[in-house]
């Protein structure tokens, strides 16, 4: 799967948790940049990327995520391993 | 007043130790003292001595914290709003307290109708960290909570409220932070819960560690546990509920103390949770905001100490000057192993809401005790006093919710909600519960589906985010129960949202 493939999904993942499709992720977008995204919504995003991808992000790769970059990088690295 | 002169002695004793981190930035003790004496310099020249209620935004910087001490200094109350709460509100609390000054560190202040102090940009210092001779009766701050009418309700806080916190804490052997201490203040300073978090690191020299804005609140606050190694941590228990899918791969040795509060902890959770962190002594704390934030705990152990009632753990005993009291509905007290409304009396409590006489006849009563009037709050728990005198934590005596921590009275979501609504039907707000065992809001609609942005827009004028639904039904026609009473129990089950 490449990267480009890997953000349609994501961004499918964000649009269903957040209930509208007022975004368009970059690598840059941060929470601030998206109506909804807040900690309650994360939480609900994460899970429904974890479903998506059938992957289990760890803690530590969690604590580490600012941006949808980071979040991209991270599910990347994760497929590989699988 | 005791404790204003040992924050002096504990700012001027610790000049090289950290007070605060804020977005990996360390601030020594040093660095406070300058702000704090920038900051009393600008109130005493530009505030009259009459002006006792000062307006503070609430942003995350040492100028911030610096305000509380410098107006406390002066025997002044800080009124705290937070920068994201509609500017509607806020106007509107500043308004209720009749407030004409805001200390504000935003470069671009927009209290434009208030005579700001802008507390990032001052040059000249106050002389020394002597506080002012006022009285105890003098407000310390005032925190607004969500009230029923749509109208926020205010809860002052004196100095001798605050004093008699501290003197209760002070007295709690097990309890004792010093200047080596990392703490976690997660809060925001429109809270109650924030007062625990700032003031008693700084009364012991302590360094505390704030949340940045816009960062995931429970992945970050992980974060600075493991590479910042804290070592006391306040929270309220939604946080670990976030957490727990992760407790595998949590093992933090570093932190002694871990205090919760603002919601009830579920033992199974508090058991994992304990596993987590081996050299820590698990503290359930309760109080509300009208009894200046904690009126007591119970020392949860995992082995020792699991006392519970319905799965979520004991609130213990009250602390020291405080009095619990379980009344019916005449304010009577009930025999132990009864549930009850549980009552707080002693020195921590509120005068009574700011301006509200007709709710204060509901919230406090008087009692005749051995000769003395005691006066109580009334809390809306439910609490049953069991036979070893430790108090039981059953539930909510009415519609009132927590959300993160926050109160929200369900009442005020459907008033905002129902003054925007064009068609007169009925909407309830609910707190669902979401698979982590976290409360969300939801609103039912009686009504065939229609577009709600206009009402969603307009809530979001009027209220803080956490009091916004994040869910909605529409139902053709809401249950009711045999009295007639629309059957939130039942509506409830139309939201499943896991």
């Amino acid at each position: 799967m490449n990267r480009e493939d890997i953000l349609t999904k994501v961004t499918n993942a964000f649009s269903s948790v957040l209930e509208h499709t007022n975004f368009e992720l970059t690598n840059e977008t941060t929470a601030e940049d998206v109506d909804g995204w807040e900690s309650i919504t994360h939480m609900m995003i994460i899970t429904e990327i974890e479903k998506t991808f059938n992957i289990k992000f760890k803690l530590m790769d969690l604590m580490n995520m600012d941006s949808v970059g980071d979040l991209l990088n991270t599910i990347e690295s994760e497929l590989l391993i699988n | 007043m005791r404790f204003i002169k040992n924050i002096q002695n504990s700012i001027e004793n610790n000049s090289n130790y950290n007070a605060l981190c804020i977005n990996n930035t360390h601030f020594t003790y040093k660095d406070f003292e300058i702000e704090v004496k920038k900051i009393r310099y600008a109130i005493v020249n530009t505030i009259e001595a009459s002006e006792k209620l000062i307006g503070l935004v609430t942003n995350d910087d040492i100028q911030t914290y610096a305000s509380i001490i410098a107006l406390w200094l002066e025997g002044k109350a800080y009124v705290p709003v937070n920068p994201d709460t509609p500017l509607d509100r806020n106007y509107h609390i500043f308004e209720l307290t009749k407030t004409k000054h805001v200390i504000d560190s935003t470069k671009e202040s927009i209290y434009k109708d208030y005579k700001v102090i802008n507390s990032s940009a001052l040059q000249d210092l106050y002389p020394d960290l002597n506080p002012k001779d006022f009285s105890g009766d003098n407000l310390a701050y005032i925190l607004f909570t969500s009230g029923t009418t749509g109208v926020p309700k205010g809860v002052p806080i004196t100095f001798n409220n605050v004093e008699a916190l501290v003197d209760a804490i002070d007295a709690e052997s097990e309890f004792n932070l010093n200047n080596k201490d990392r703490c976690l203040q997660m809060f925001e300073l429109t809270f109650d819960f924030s007062v625990v978090t700032y003031l008693f690191p700084l009364l012991a020299g302590s360094c505390m560690y704030t949340i940045p804005k816009g960062t995931m609140k429970y992945f970050y606050i992980f974060k600075l546990i493991k590479e910042k190694k804290l070592t006391v941590l306040t929270m309220v228990p939604s946080i670990i509920n976030y957490l727990r899918p992760y407790f595998p791969e949590i093992n933090e040795p570093s932190v002694r103390y871990c205090s919760f509060g603002g919601g009830a902890l579920h033992s199974d959770i508090a058991k994992e949770w304990s596993d987590c962190l081996p050299n820590c002594k698990i503290f359930n704390y309760y109080g509300p905001t009208e009894f200046t934030v904690y009126s007591g705990f119970y020392p949860y152990q995992k082995e020792t100490h699991t006392k519970a009632y319905n799965g979520i753990i004991a609130i213990g005993t009250p602390q020291k000057n405080t009095l619990y009291l379980i009344v019916n509905e005449n304010n009577e007290e009930v025999p132990i192993g009864e549930t009850g409304e549980l009552c707080l009396g002693g020195p921590q409590i509120t005068p009574g809401y700011w301006e509200n006489e007709e709710r204060n006849k509901q919230s406090f009563f008087i009692r005749n005790e051995h000769g003395k009037k005691i006066r109580y709050y009334k809390t809306g728990d439910l609490c049953i006093k069991d036979k070893d005198h430790d108090f039981l934590y059953v539930g909510r005596a009415d519609f009132q919710v927590k959300i993160r921590g926050y109160r929200v009275e369900l009442s005020e979501i459907e008033f905002h909600a129902k003054t925007k609504s064009e068609k007169k039907i009925n909407m309830v707000a609910l707190d669902v519960y979401n698979e982590l065992g976290n409360a969300e809001l939801g609103l039912a609609i009686e009504s065939d589906a229609f577009d709600t942005n206009d009402i969603f827009e307009y809530m979001k004028t009027k209220m803080p985010s956490y009091m916004i639904p994040m869910h909605v039904r529409f139902i053709k026609e809401f249950p009711h129960s045999i009295n007639g009473k629309i059957d939130r129990k039942e509506l409830k089950k139309h939201f499943d949202i896991n």
